[in-house]
């Protein structure tokens, strides 16, 4: 049962990377034939068609911008609400978990309208940063709840050494956030790197397209009756991340199931 | 002195969090409250002139608008579908695998990659399966049934919708199942086994309750994400032919960002969606919560 279920699941992409290799024509004599020739121009084609590496440095770069502020400054609000006691540390920490209940189709009519006015719109680190706001209230409660696991003992002793807020954050706290900070790291990296519809309202200029538009444009383009173009160019696509799977899959497994229970 | 000491202490923490209070209120409060006064108004998108008109999008799209009541008729659909087939797929993938040791690893990591590749890319290279591969298929093999038109016929592609739903889905619930089963200590399943209890017995009344608090999590995840579906939709159909497929989230895209440019309209539809959300969801934790309790 397993067997058959895991061959299910492999079977688009088996297929997919069988035939991203053939020419239309030889897919003519058999969809599931091994290929007599590779045809490997089908990447050549599709590489310049997805403009692959600049759409991978895009999607790179929105990553990596989101992912930096999420991380920072998630981890400095969810520390300080969590060792600050009453109503007004209570309350912003209400007001930031509260919203995790609001889907993002509520919200993403007035946030192109916010983005355009903000002038955010169109460039890849203000994609980034729009994503700072959408992903900080999950990784503050995650971090929140962390945080109840360090010791108070800490803090104060390095007071006593003479270290102000800052640099207890950042030398002292920070470095035990390490656990939580790969949580949180990997939802969100995950989250922003596969998302399609932020990027198809925010990015308007072909020269700013991640991975996941430019593909899409292709689609758009040749419909599904060029499939051995399209083929190549969603193996392209899929590829960063199947690589970075097989390398941090402990990870990346471990992270998840701790974000799930805890988030 | 202690007024100013408290002060100082809120200062602190205000320096703390200012950073990510700064970027949270102006991509998602400022457009939550935004969506709410948009929802009231005729606003185009684009004219800075509109007004204000109560609930008059709320009782358009509740009462005058078929293919919002279709939208929200098909959402609702999938989603008890999902509900049920990615819990039920996704406990008996995780109980499978953590009956085998060996293999275990080899089956987890398969089963979970389709979650890291975006649901567009799966959408496509399903599309790529229902259109070339099973038709093949089904005449290399003579299983005719293979052969439908998955893409084009509509009571077909709400099967297609759901199977790459669930092809993409499956795989997270599932590491969320394996925590819990791992929590799940195994002089219990011993001791039914010794009572001569089955595997069906064993799972019913031992493994199943154990779990019963992921079962919590995992329904709550799914509605939550089932209810806002877009990208596979968007992938494989578009909504077609004709709106036949198209979710919520695809109508409200299409209402402010297709041809009319309703943004006023969409916001309501919009809000529609998270009132829905939010009153399942709430209802779901509610009682699944008491049982958890009693269990």
């Amino acid at each position: 049962m397993l067997i058959v279920g895991a061959a299910f699941t492999l079977l688009p992409i088996y297929m997919g990377v069988l035939n991203s290799v053939k020419t239309e024509g030889e897919m003519l004599n058999g969809i599931l034939s091994w290929p007599r020739h590779f045809a490997w121009s089908n990447y050549a084609d599709a590489y310049r068609k997805i403009d692959f590496l600049r759409s991978l440095g895009n999607t790179a770069a929105v990553t990596a911008v989101g992912l930096a502020g999420i991380v920072l400054f998630a981890a400095m609000a969810g520390y300080k609400l969590s060792r600050t006691p009453g109503k007004l540390s209570g309350f912003l920490f209400s007001l930031f978990v509260l919203s995790m209940l609001i889907p993002f189709h509520s919200i993403m009519i007035t946030l192109v309208r916010i983005a355009k006015n903000l002038a955010v719109q169109g460039s890849t680190v203000g994609l980034g940063l729009i994503y700072i706001g959408l992903g900080v209230s999950m990784a503050i409660f995650l971090y929140h709840g962390f945080v109840k696991s360090i010791p108070r003992d800490l803090d104060e002793a390095a007071v006593i050494d003479g270290c102000g807020e800052f640099r207890l954050f950042f030398s002292v706290i920070l470095p035990l956030l390490l656990p939580v900070t790969a949580t949180v790291a990997i939802l969100n990296a995950l989250w922003m790197w596969n998302d399609f519809l932020l990027p198809l309202l925010m990015l308007t200029d072909a020269s700013s397209y991640t991975l996941l538009l430019s593909t899409n444009m292709l689609f758009g383009q040749y419909g599904n009756n060029d499939w051995s173009a399209i083929l190549a160019s969603l193996v392209l696509a899929l590829l960063p991340v199947v690589v970075l799977y097989l390398l941090l899959q402990k990870y990346i497994l471990n992270g998840i199931a701790d974000g799930a229970i805890k988030g | 002195m202690i007024d100013r000491l408290r002060l100082k202490r809120h200062g602190i923490l205000l320096a703390f969090v200012l950073p990510a209070l700064l970027f949270y209120a102006t991509f998602l409060l400022a457009p939550a409250f935004g969506g709410i006064w948009y929802s009231l108004t005729d606003w185009n998108g684009l004219n800075p002139l509109y007004a204000f008109v109560g609930l008059d999008n709320y009782a358009e799209a509740l009462t005058e608008d078929p293919s919002f009541g279709h939208a929200v008729f098909f959402t609702l659909k999938y989603v008890l579908f999902m509900v049920v087939l990615q819990n039920a797929l996704a406990i008996l993938v995780a109980v499978l695998i953590e009956s085998r040791a060996k293999t275990k690893a080899v089956f987890r990591t398969i089963f979970f990659m389709p979650n890291m590749l975006s649901m567009i890319i799966g959408g496509f290279m399903w599309m790529f399966v229902f259109t070339r591969v099973l038709p093949e298929l089904a005449m290399r093999t003579g299983l005719t049934f293979l052969d439908r038109s998955w893409i084009g016929d509509p009571s077909f592609s709400f099967y297609a919708i759901l199977i790459v739903s669930l092809w993409g889905g499956v795989g997270y619930l599932m590491v969320i199942y394996i925590a819990a089963l791992q929590g799940v200590p195994s002089s219990l399943k011993e001791a039914a086994a010794i009572d001569g209890a089955g595997v069906w017995h064993t799972f019913r009344y031992i493994t199943l309750p154990m779990i019963y608090p992921a079962l919590t999590i995992g329904i709550f995840l799914t509605l939550n994400s089932s209810f806002k579906v877009f990208d596979a939709v968007f992938a494989l159909t578009g909504g077609g032919p004709g709106r036949e497929t198209q979710v919520i989230a695809l109508n409200i895209f299409e209402e402010a960002f297709g041809f009319s440019n309703r943004y006023g309209y969409a916001s309501a539809k919009a809000m529609i969606l998270f009132l829905i959300v939010l009153v399942i969801t709430i209802v779901q934790l509610r009682l699944m919560k008491r049982r958890e309790v009693e269990a």
